[in-house]
């Protein structure tokens, strides 16, 4: 069984106006508004994509334009920044002209590899390494407002980056998007930002313990004891309970103990 | 100063829904981490110092969490506002104060989580009632289902902020007013569970890749020399 | 280590499947077995973007899967084979003997199937499908992901998509 291959998108085809780009761009950082168990962010994918669908012929309204909203708003889920990639990608596509059964093939497709890429690259890479380098700011003295907007630029800068070149290079791409999934940002940066969150982690965690408790050696050493001991146990107890659920009742017995004592 | 009336807590409550609203629908900028959300609060009372140290704490235990698809999570922007305001709101070295006001963030950070995942179901419910529209392709009816589902997951922070502070803020107030720990043991036992839950999510996620483990080990090794270096 | 994962997951390869199984597991290999996808080269490509240089991706249909699973498991690796569908499952189990445990992971709403979990949607004809697959020794759970309870085949059939 070969399914049929992805033609390359028409080199003359039409323009996504500035302005269409821009409200996509919005749109897209609420894609996730309507979040639900049962489409999950498809309604979102269809809000994304509703200014370029304007643009099909018969307009707003129009029998295209209907079809093309009541598709996209069936189940899709992806990684929210990299979901940019397939709206810009199905928005190349509805205004192509594709087949429609290859535009559904794609929206099988397409959500997985998204999620995968977005989720190792953001959640499990960007975040932890931001938030690494916040603690490690603070540990070493920086202020609040200093800390907090550090973490935001940095978090940010890739955030927004991934939105608006998911965009673009959906539309260049079309349903040929696996071309733009193969960046070496994408296909090799989780491995580098794994290994730099890793070493600032290391160094940020310490530091940032030592600039909560205040000076005192005997505490910090008692500590961060503790917090060998507790990381080996947390990961052993892994599958079985969740570290924070574990801390809470820890945390909650601690409490007790203090007023009992 | 007191959390309880509804008034004062009123400002949190705000914060608490623009900051719970980022964590999923609108705009995922991580304005809801801990570090900036306890910050926030804390600067709402005029400590931004001590909203921050809070903030410092419940990230390491953020660190855990990662917002996969329909997985459970706990929900940390309005959690950081309620554990950021009733830190902040003591003075420095209050018996007590931060080991209380981790576990009321972290309780409410659980019970945020299950706010998240009943909103999902209403919004499946709305999603369905929409549906002979949606299937007709009405442009209108996408729309006023995503700014439906913002709006109510607004409301969804806002709300849980308000109970959480009006439950926890008289309820921290008698249990601190109990406590018999200094200050420094409470922020020392805080820390190390945290920084023991951090340490083993960063485990978690670098640990398969190439050589982290060894950066991971070298880190901490500066790290523990350089926090004794500055205590 | 082996082959020790058979997944049922409507989405295939995504994040909870690369990055929640993927690094508590060391997962070092995905089969992904799936008749269409096994035929469109187009869509290989795709997935294969989803999955981090380090980790492999095998496509497979059912029957050569069958052939190839001693093959998979002999593999020094962690791995875990995937599924879109339980009747693409059901014919694996058929076909290879010797898998006696799998997990639904994700199926996903569409019309006509009723919510069981919130990540697990399901027809009438699927729950009867789950059933056989259980009456042939396999042990079937459902579990998302790894630090979730994995739920025994009674439980998942009585949800109302609440759990």
């Amino acid at each position: 069984m070969t399914a049929p291959a992805i033609a390359r998108p028409p080199a003359d085809a039409l323009a996504l106006p500035w302005r269409v780009r821009a409200a996509m761009l919005v749109r897209m950082l609420g894609i996730q508004g309507a979040w639900n168990y049962e489409t999950m962010m498809g309604n979102g994918v269809a809000f994304a994509l509703e200014p370029a669908l304007r643009l099909l012929p018969g307009g707003k309204g129009g029998d295209r334009y209907r079809r093309a909203m009541a598709r996209h708003s069936g189940y899709f889920n992806a990684h929210p920044y990299l979901a940019a990639l397939a709206v810009g990608a199905l928005a190349r596509a509805e205004l192509d002209g594709v087949p429609e059964a290859q535009i559904d093939r794609f929206r099988v497709a397409a959500p997985g590899p998204l999620g995968s890429v977005g989720d190792r690259l953001v959640w499990a890479g960007w975040v932890p390494f931001c938030s690494a380098v916040a603690l490690l700011a603070f540990g070493l003295g920086a202020t609040p407002w200093g800390v907090v907007l550090l973490f935001l630029a940095a978090y940010n800068v890739l955030h927004i980056g991934l939105r608006v070149w998911g965009l673009h290079a959906g539309w260049t791409h079309g349903l040929r998007m696996a071309q733009a999934l193969a960046n070496p940002v994408l296909r090799e940066g989780p491995a580098h930002v794994a290994r730099a969150t890793a070493f600032v982690a290391g160094i940020a965690l310490p530091v940032a313990a030592q600039g909560i408790i205040g000076p005192g050696r005997a505490v910090l050493g008692g500590v961060l004891a503790a917090v060998s001991a507790g990381a080996v146990l947390v990961t052993v107890l892994h599958g079985r309970i969740e570290g924070w659920r574990l801390a809470t009742l820890v945390l909650a017995a601690f409490v007790l103990y203090t007023m009992v004592r | 100063m007191t959390l309880a009336p509804v008034l004062q807590a009123l400002p949190f409550a705000v914060l608490g829904a623009i900051l719970g609203l980022d964590v999923v629908s609108f705009p995922q900028a991580m304005l809801s981490r801990p570090i900036v959300a306890a910050t926030a609060a804390g600067a709402l009372i005029g400590e931004p110092g001590r909203g921050i140290a809070m903030g410092v704490a419940l990230e390491f235990f953020a660190l855990e969490s990662m917002p996969f698809g329909a997985s459970r999570y706990p929900e940390w922007g309005s959690a950081a506002v309620v554990g950021g305001a009733l830190f902040a709101q003591v003075p420095d070295q209050t018996v007590g104060a931060m080991s209380v006001a981790a576990l009321a963030a972290l309780v409410t950070a659980g019970v945020g989580g299950w706010t998240m995942v009943l909103l999902r179901r209403f919004n499946a419910i709305w999603a369905r009632r929409q549906q002979a529209r949606i299937a007709r392709g009405s442009g209108s009816a996408a729309i006023a289902l995503q700014l439906g589902g913002m709006t109510a997951d607004l409301l969804r922070g806002g709300v849980l902020t308000l109970a959480a502070l009006l439950t926890f803020a008289p309820l921290f107030d008698a249990v601190v007013s109990t406590t018999r720990v200094s200050g420094t043991v409470s922020r020392a036992t805080v820390v190390a569970i945290a920084s023991a839950v951090g340490l083993a999510a960063v485990w978690k996620v670098v640990h398969t890749t190439r050589l982290a483990r060894w950066y991971l080990l070298a880190g901490v090794l500066v790290g523990f020399g350089l926090a004794g270096s500055l205590s | 280590m082996t082959l020790e994962l058979f997944r049922i997951d409507d989405r295939l390869i995504h994040g909870q499947v690369v990055v929640g199984w993927g690094q508590p597991c060391a997962l070092g290999f995905l089969v992904l077995v799936d008749d269409e996808v096994a035929g469109s080269e187009w869509e290989q490509e795709l997935y294969r973007m989803g999955v981090p240089p380090e980790m492999d991706v095998y496509f497979d249909s059912v029957a050569g899967a069958a052939r190839r699973l001693e093959g998979y498991r002999a593999d020094r690796r962690t791995g875990m084979l995937l599924t879109g569908d339980i009747g693409t499952m059901r014919r694996l189990v058929a076909a290879a003997p010797g898998i006696r445990a799998v997990m639904v992971g994700g199926i996903h709403h569409k019309p006509g199937r009723e919510a069981r979990l919130r990540y697990v949607f399901l027809t009438a004809d699927e729950e009867d499908q789950l059933r056989a697959l259980a009456a042939d020794g396999v042990a079937v759970t459902a579990q998302d992901v790894p630090q979730a309870a994995a739920l025994p085949l009674e439980e998942l059939l009585r949800g109302d998509g609440t759990g």
